[in-house]
């Protein structure tokens, strides 16, 4: 329950960069450059920025969707299944339905994906609310039912009958608008972040948000002051899943235009790391969400014009996971020497 | 004069941002019981772990046995004969009673463990002081007091000559805790010096040779306990008068407000699932419920609050059935409930103090409108609360865990007395508090009872059902065997009730 702070988290980022530029040393190119180029191809030209927010979007919010989930004390592996479910229902909605406003359209689609994809939330939810099964198990195996499942629908009911597994294309009233062109960034960017602020907004300041977060901090006491920690944590897990289907509804929406078999190379595990790295934090989600994509787009130009391998970025994630790990390693024992002290003076 | 054992002069610990223990003075004779009392946070723990060396103090001298040390650590302090038991125990719990003893200092024959030596010496120390254990049983399947025995054993076991003991009988039931000052007493027959560190006075004046009583880390007196009262002790440790005891407050009574009608609620172990318990409070009476801990007080208290399933039999509060209710409706109908247990149920410790006190309230106007809390008017609430409740220190953003035992409890106490509800369930207000909180929420409770609430009162400390109750109950073995006007009551006639004793007269 430690909270972040941004100058450590600054330290941690300009520490692991450090750490990765010896790697390059080691590998024989020079790091300057390799920066250098990592940066030009994330930051400069519309195309790197908005390659950058292509990425942003969808990692910003599965990292939400996991922190949400966190908060009601659920470690919720699952918002890859989410992802693919909301996918797949905003790209049915968006192909399905003709001749509507835009305005009508994607609110629609959004809806329907967020609505797939809650329901699926709540299934592990539920099992943990009632059961007491453990929301690990189910949701890493829901994520094989949810994407097998998609895969099915996309080679039968809602087959394009082409040439690749993908569904019809949507409705051009369904598209979200490009920024940043040519790059794929569009106009999902500003509903991402207004969904982040929302969710902010409701946690802290909302008698909603209010009974969310003490259920997961201690269920006991939310039932004492006449909290009802089951209900509130399935709807937990609804946000969650919500917002991971929403994340998969701007994937179709705004990049591709139609649902693709096996689209996500793991997107939402992405998103996992960031929020595991920001320790649930809301306020730090964007942050480290656009640390990773920037990592990721700009290891794309440092590859073309250095000939550093993109994998090395990986590498500097690794390290870098390890040095926020590391970070509440300290601030956890911080804490322990600090109670055990003050339970001495108190 | 027998020959002074320890002699801890100008010891100064400081952990960051507190005093801990100022000029600290102590010293231990032999064969001697020597207590050690103060409020929670007046250095007492903290002195004593000094001379066990697990603190190194920044200034002062230690001398054990005539020889001047600067400081100690636990190796030596073992090494000359001292011994501590935690208050939180440190025995493996997978391993057997015998196991635990030996563990570091096992007799060898050859290359084994030599059992029966060990069990010699074991039974040599149960039949010399009478510590009974049971050596092949597992730790976790014996008692707390048979636990606390290990403990004793274990020290013993270890050459110890003097023991530090602290707090002991916070987990001990009254019975437990008389076994263990007999022990104690034998113990102390025997030669050894015995340090005994409390913050329970009647305890304190039944067995200590003398007291030294310690306040915000500073030595404050140490006195003759033949010579001493406890108001006297009590002043000393608060350093104020204290007004504690007494008997029960006048206040007019009115009608029924909370009458349990025949219950039956499953139970943690089998002695404590209620079995048919009926009883009725009135508007502005106190009535107490003793009775030894485990007998089903806090099923009751559960089952009352909504918490805990009810299999039959009714609950009525505010003229409606609410057994089986879920606890927010409850608490609609007019129940407050001060847990036993604050740390999981009366306190969320890791959110802030404005939050545990707005838990109950944060969903109605004027803390929130429409949904939206008003963090504004929920400091001012907290706040206000803060003064009125005097809780220390005083921060509406400090969070719950970073409070001492006393004002985690006033957070609790003042979130519930606050709301005015018609019944006030209190389960063990004042356990682990000290003594200047224990005073404030026993006023409360007495200032409740006046303004018309009806009190439930649920304690396994005598004294405390004594000077308060109107009204007494008591519980053995999940029944309700017997209930006395306080004007009647007493401790013999109530100690009685407790063993079961009065459904057979």
């Amino acid at each position: 329950m430690y909270k972040t702070s941004w100058g450590s988290t600054l330290m941690t980022i300009i520490l692991s960069l450090a750490l990765g530029a010896g790697a390059i040393l080691l590998l024989g190119y020079d790091p300057i450059e390799a920066y250098y180029q990592l940066f030009r191809g994330a930051f400069v030209g519309k195309f790197n920025i908005g390659g950058v927010m292509e990425r942003f979007v969808p990692l910003m919010l599965t990292a939400l969707a996991f922190a949400v989930s966190a908060k009601v004390a659920v470690f919720n592996v699952g918002v890859e299944g989410e992802l693919y479910l909301g996918a797949i229902a905003a790209a049915w909605a968006g192909y399905a339905f003709t001749g509507l406003h835009p305005l009508v359209h994607i609110p629609l689609c959004f809806a329907v994906a967020m609505v797939a994809s809650g329901a699926w939330g709540a299934i592990p939810g539920a099992l943990k609310a009632y059961w007491k099964v453990n929301e690990v198990c189910v949701t890493i195996l829901m994520n094989y039912v949810a994407i097998y499942f998609t895969s099915y629908l996309v080679g039968n009911p809602f087959s394009a009958r082409a040439s690749i597994p993908r569904t019809p294309t949507i409705e051009e009233s369904a598209r979200l608008l490009r920024i940043l062109r040519p790059s794929r960034a569009n106009i999902g960017l500003f509903v991402a972040l207004g969904v982040l602020v929302l969710v902010w907004w409701m946690l802290y300041h909302t008698n909603w948000g209010y009974k969310l977060r003490h259920v997961g901090q201690n269920p006991f006491f939310s039932e004492y002051v006449g909290i009802p920690p089951k209900k509130v944590m399935i709807w937990g897990m609804i946000l969650s899943g919500a917002i991971g289907g929403l994340a998969g509804a701007i994937e179709v929406m705004g990049i591709h235009g139609h649902f693709l078999d096996n689209f996500s190379p793991g997107i939402a595990f992405d998103g996992m790391l960031a929020s595991l790295i920001a320790k649930n934090d809301i306020r730090m989600v964007p942050v480290l969400s656009l640390f990773l994509a920037v990592l990721k787009t700009g290891a794309l130009g440092m590859e073309r014009f250095t000939g550093v391998p993109k994998t090395l970025i990986d590498t500097i994630i690794a390290v870098f996971i390890l040095l926020a790990a590391m970070e509440g390693l300290f601030a956890y024992s911080r804490r322990r020497s600090a109670r055990s002290s003050g339970e001495e003076a108190a | 004069m027998s020959r002074i054992l320890i002699e801890m002069k100008g010891i100064c610990k400081e952990f960051p941002g507190v005093k801990a223990v100022q000029d600290g003075l102590f010293s231990l004779e032999e064969g001697e019981i020597h207590s050690l009392i103060g409020e929670n946070g007046a250095g007492k723990s903290t002195l004593m772990k000094v001379l066990y060396g697990m603190y190194v103090p920044e200034e002062g001298s230690i001398a054990v046995k005539g020889e001047t040390y600067p400081s100690l650590t636990p190796k030596q302090a073992i090494g000359l004969g001292i011994g501590m038991v935690h208050q939180e125990f440190m025995l493996v719990r997978e391993m057997t009673v015998l196991e635990n003893i030996i563990l570091g200092f096992e007799p060898r024959r050859g290359g084994r463990i030599d059992r029966r030596a060990a069990l010699e010496k074991i039974e040599y120390y149960a039949d010399t002081y009478g510590l009974r254990v049971h050596p092949d049983k597992k730790v976790e399947e014996i008692s707390v007091g048979e636990a606390q025995r290990v403990e004793i054993i274990k020290t013993l076991y270890r050459g110890a000559e003097i023991l530090v003991l602290d707090e002991p009988t916070a987990v001990l039931t009254p019975q437990e805790a008389e076994q263990l000052f007999c022990i104690l007493r034998s113990m102390k027959e025997g030669g050894k010096s015995i340090v005994f560190i409390s913050h329970k006075l009647q305890e304190v004046l039944a067995i200590s040779d003398r007291i030294t009583v310690m306040r915000g880390g500073k030595h404050i007196a140490t006195v003759a306990g033949s010579s001493t009262s406890a108001p006297e002790l009590a002043r000393l440790m608060v350093g104020r008068e204290v007004f504690l005891g007494g008997s029960p407050v006048p206040a007019a009574k009115g009608d029924v407000a909370l009458s349990v009608e025949n219950i039956f609620v499953p139970g943690e172990k089998e002695l404590s699932k209620l079995r048919g318990v009926s009883f009725s409070v009135r508007k502005g009476e106190i009535l107490g419920i003793a009775g030894v801990n485990g007998n089903g007080q806090s099923e009751l208290a559960e089952a009352i609050a909504g918490l805990r399933q009810v299999q039959r039999g009714r609950v009525v509060l505010g003229g409606a059935e609410v057994q089986n209710m879920p606890p927010r409706r409850i608490r609609e109908h007019g129940l407050s409930h001060i847990p036993e247990d604050r740390n999981q149920r009366g306190l969320d410790r890791f959110s802030d103090v404005k939050e545990n006190l707005a838990a109950c309230s944060v969903s109605e106007p004027p803390l929130s409108s429409l949904g939206v809390i008003r963090w504004g008017k929920v400091r001012e609430f907290a706040e206000g609360l803060i003064r009125s409740y005097d809780i220390r220190p005083a921060g509406a953003d400090i969070e719950a865990s970073g409070l001492s035992g006393g004002n985690a409890q006033k957070v609790v106490v003042a979130r519930e007395v606050s709301r005015k509800a018609e019944v006030l369930l209190a389960s063990q207000p004042t356990r682990g508090v000290d003594i200047g909180s224990i005073e404030t929420i026993r006023n409360e409770l007495n200032r409740a009872k006046e303004a018309g609430a009806a009190v439930v009162l649920i304690s396994s400390d005598l004294e405390e059902i004594l000077s308060l109750s109107d009204r007494i109950a008591v519980m053995f073995e999940g029944r309700i065997t017997g209930e006395v006007d306080s004007s009647e009551a007493d401790e013999e006639k109530l100690g009685l009730l407790m063993t079961g004793g009065g459904t057979h007269v």
